[in-house]
């Protein structure tokens, strides 16, 4: 009888394992067909959302794997700056996303040498790393974005003010 | 079988529990009925989120309540910002995605950031209830949406006084007894969470007692007032909103405020300064400051300690670190005009000693008996030390200075109306400086880094030239001041990391101990367009200094005001002090050009940040004059 009882509790658990694992194996991404991105205006402090559609999870693609490219995506976008038409604080011409990944709720986001082209003024150079948070931790999870130039970690820019060698977060500003 | 049932239950519904959570599917929608001016409101777009509760701005059970008390919405789809008006009018705003929200003037922390969901925004409940003076208070099987008297302050005016009350809804008052010179007041329909006893600077108004009775959903207020012998009041009066007053010894129930503080006091008259109790501040030899009188109270767990002053005087206060648990309070350029003072007491101060600490300093030295809660307030006529027995966090300020007097009384009228709501100040700073009579002043930029470029207007000469100009006014005014570089060089080495060079520059004023850093700096972009002055800070305990700085340069320097901004500046973030980068204006913008070239304009600048500095630390501690370095 104590057997027979014990064996069904593992035979229960056996089962809840398999199928929580299935759901594991094939949650689907929290995020969704659209991600919205932040621009930072021309007053560098309000950030106006700008909505891009985002392809929806492949078939072979983790939830993880999908939220990674999202962040690439979107980081790209944040980067590349709205439409001509709309004033806003860019980065500085020709940067652009090396790459792109996710630990646990930190993104991290590679760009090229070109953001080091500062005009050496405050509002643009806080006004795109703002923008760049924003987008990021707009994303289900993302909770802070550390940022590597050229795959080094920098405390400044050169001739710099902004603090970026730590994770930024959006109550930096 | 019982205990396996329980068990094999548990764990079953934790595993489905982490299923289910997998899939993360929206927080369920709650429902919450409170009971709100004799009906019952539902609010059903409720959901619950880390460290509280967040509400639909278009919950219609919201919007029935904030009809109700005359208080509009205005948030359109896609828009950042959300804004609560109240009927007063106080504007309540806050943005998506950003936990600072605004209640009127005054910027506050929530516990989350208010977000959208569903085509819905969402914000936090309790935060929305406080800023519009309510509390959830619960009443048997019910929650009660209950009213908050959120102030009651007595603004002095010469021997006169007046009581003004405010709250979440129109007040209803009536005077219940009035003998042996206390005088109770009800107030209907009101709860409120100001302390029970209030201690009063010597005036009309001694003391000040509150008592909520009655159930949550009617509770009743009762303000007992301790007067001075020989005190008149008017009769209590309510403006159209929700203030309510009672003036003293002739000043008028309904007068506007403004006008009472500009009246200058009626002149002494025999027998005036017995009947309020406290030494006439004309009494006083002129140009002579004396500490008049000090007395301790205490009650209930507090320890009230009033320190009168016959004249303006600065005065400064420390406390050790635990478990030495002491502080003193010096009062500068001043005389004890009574006996020393060297007594035991019972209550959070366990001990005071006062006596003429030099000639021009007296001392008000405690003992605690434990490391509580401490607030030093400055009025026009002294100071009031008030001893909590809660225990204080570590790393709250263990020094502070300012000025008693009229500057104490100009400083705490807060421009924006409504100036008495209970003003949250900005985190005080944790930081005692070594030096408290050193300002640090960095220029920026330098040597190999010349910052912003245009023609012939270089960053790091403007910064420098501003500086400079702004060391002279502070020496001028009893300062001392160091300086992160004195000429066009790199304060760590040429084409140095930008790191080292700003490390460098915090490296100095932290090691001098200053008081507090302003780094001066002339902002870019990469076209003409923005123009104007920004004041940075990071810290919570920089924004004090941000703001007054830039509230003078708002007032003094013809530049537009972009206002105080946060940004994790590496030079601001690391000086151990409060400090501020002030972007000064746009070297990029024509107009913002021609003002940085021009001398008058540099000098204009420094004066007001100068005057910034004034309104944040006051006058340099007392001691002879030293020019800077």
């Amino acid at each position: 009888m104590r057997t027979s009882r014990a064996v069904s509790i593992v035979v229960l658990l056996v089962i809840v394992a398999g199928v929580s694992w299935y759901f594991a194996s094939h949650r689907r991404s929290p995020v969704g067909d659209r991600v919205t991105v932040y621009y930072t205006k021309l007053d560098g402090a309000s950030e106006v959302p700008w909505t891009v559609s985002m392809r929806p999870q492949e078939a072979n693609e983790s939830a993880a794997e999908h939220l990674q490219n999202a962040v690439l995506y979107a980081a790209t976008q944040a980067v590349a700056g709205p439409p001509s038409d709309v004033q806003a604080l860019r980065f500085p011409v020709g940067t652009h996303v090396l790459g792109a990944s996710v630990n646990d709720s930190t993104a991290t986001v590679d760009l090229s040498g070109e953001v080091k082209n500062q005009s050496a003024g405050v509002l643009g150079e806080s006004g795109q790393f703002k923008s760049l948070v924003w987008t990021l931790t707009a994303l289900p999870g993302i909770s802070q974005v550390a940022v590597r130039v050229q795959g080094q970690t920098l405390s400044t820019l050169p001739g710099g003010h902004l603090e970026i060698d730590e994770p930024l977060r959006r109550s930096d500003w | 079988m019982s205990r396996y049932g329980v068990r094999i239950g548990s764990v079953l519904a934790l595993l489905i529990a982490c299923a289910l959570g997998m899939q993360a599917p929206a927080p369920a929608a709650e429902r919450a009925a409170f009971a709100f001016d004799g009906r019952t409101v539902v609010f059903t777009q409720i959901i619950p989120q880390s460290g509280g509760r967040a509400i639909s701005i278009d919950d219609p059970g919201l919007r029935s309540m904030l009809d109700r008390i005359g208080a509009t919405v205005t948030w359109e789809q896609g828009e950042r910002y959300i804004l609560i008006t109240t009927a007063e009018p106080v504007v309540i705003s806050f943005a998506l995605g950003d936990r600072r929200y605004d209640v009127g003037p005054v910027t506050q922390q929530a516990a989350f950031a208010p977000f959208m969901l569903d085509g819905h925004a969402y914000v936090p409940l309790a935060e929305l209830l406080h800023g519009l003076d309510f509390a959830i208070k619960p009443d048997g099987g019910q929650n009660v949406l209950q009213p908050q008297i959120a102030s009651i302050d007595i603004e002095s005016s010469g021997r006169g006084a007046k009581l003004i009350a405010h709250a979440g809804m129109p007040l209803d008052a009536r005077v219940v007894s009035e003998q042996n010179g206390k005088l109770t007041v009800a107030f209907d329909g009101v709860g409120t969470q100001l302390e029970r006893t209030r201690t009063l600077a010597a005036g009309p108004v001694r003391r000040m007692d509150l008592r909520t009775s009655g159930p949550a959903a009617h509770p009743t207020t009762f303000v007992t007032l301790y007067l001075a012998p020989g005190t008149t009041h008017s009769a209590p009066a309510t403006d159209d909103q929700r203030d309510f007053t009672i003036g003293f010894n002739g000043v008028a129930a309904a007068q506007p405020v403004a006008a009472t503080q500009n009246t200058p006091p009626p002149a002494p008259e025999p027998g005036a300064a017995e009947a309020s109790g406290s030494p006439s501040p004309q009494m006083t030899p002129a140009g002579q400051v004396q500490v008049t009188d000090v007395t301790p109270e205490s009650q209930n767990g507090t320890s009230t300690i009033r320190i009168a002053v016959a004249g303006a005087a600065s005065y400064e206060w420390h406390r050790l670190r635990p478990p030495d648990n002491r502080m003193w309070i010096d009062v500068h350029a001043a005389r004890l005009a009574i006996p020393p003072l060297d007594e035991t007491a019972a209550g959070p101060v366990t001990a005071i000693r006062v006596h003429q600490q030099s000639p021009d300093t007296v001392r008000v030295a405690l003992s605690l008996a434990a490391f509580d809660t401490v607030a030093v307030t400055p009025d026009a006529t002294g100071l009031t030390v008030v001893v909590n027995a809660s225990p204080a966090d570590e790393t709250v300020a263990r020094a502070g200075a300012g000025m008693t007097g009229a500057q104490a009384v100009a400083a705490a009228q807060p421009s924006p109306s409504p100036g008495w709501k209970f003003t949250p100040q900005a985190a005080p700073s944790n930081y005692a400086a070594p030096n408290p009579r050193l300002i640090a002043i960095d220029p920026g930029h330098g040597g190999s880094d010349s910052g912003a470029l245009r023609g012939d207007a270089i960053e790091k000469d403007l910064t420098l030239d501003i500086s400079r100009r702004l060391r002279a006014v502070l020496v001028s005014r009893g300062w001392q001041v160091v300086m992160t570089r004195e000429s066009d060089k790199d304060v760590f080495a040429p084409d140095d990391s930008a790191r080292d060079e700003l490390q460098a520059r915090d490296d100095i004023a932290n090691s001098a101990g200053a008081r507090l850093l302003v780094s001066i700096h002339v902002n870019s972009f990469m076209n003409s367009g923005p123009h104007g002055a920004t004041a940075y800070y990071y810290k919570d305990s920089d924004v004090a200094l941000a703001q007054a700085v830039d509230k003078r340069i708002a007032a003094e320097v013809p530049v537009k005001n972009i206002g105080i901004v946060k940004d994790k500046l590496y030079v601001v973030h690391h000086a151990n002090m409060p400090a501020t980068l002030i972007e000064t204006a746009f070297v990029s913008n024509p107009d913002d050009r021609r003002l940085l070239q021009d001398p008058a304009w540099r000098q204009k600048m420094a004066v007001a940040i100068a005057d910034g500095i004034a309104d944040y630390a006051g006058t340099p501690p007392s001691g002879t004059s030293i020019n800077g370095q």
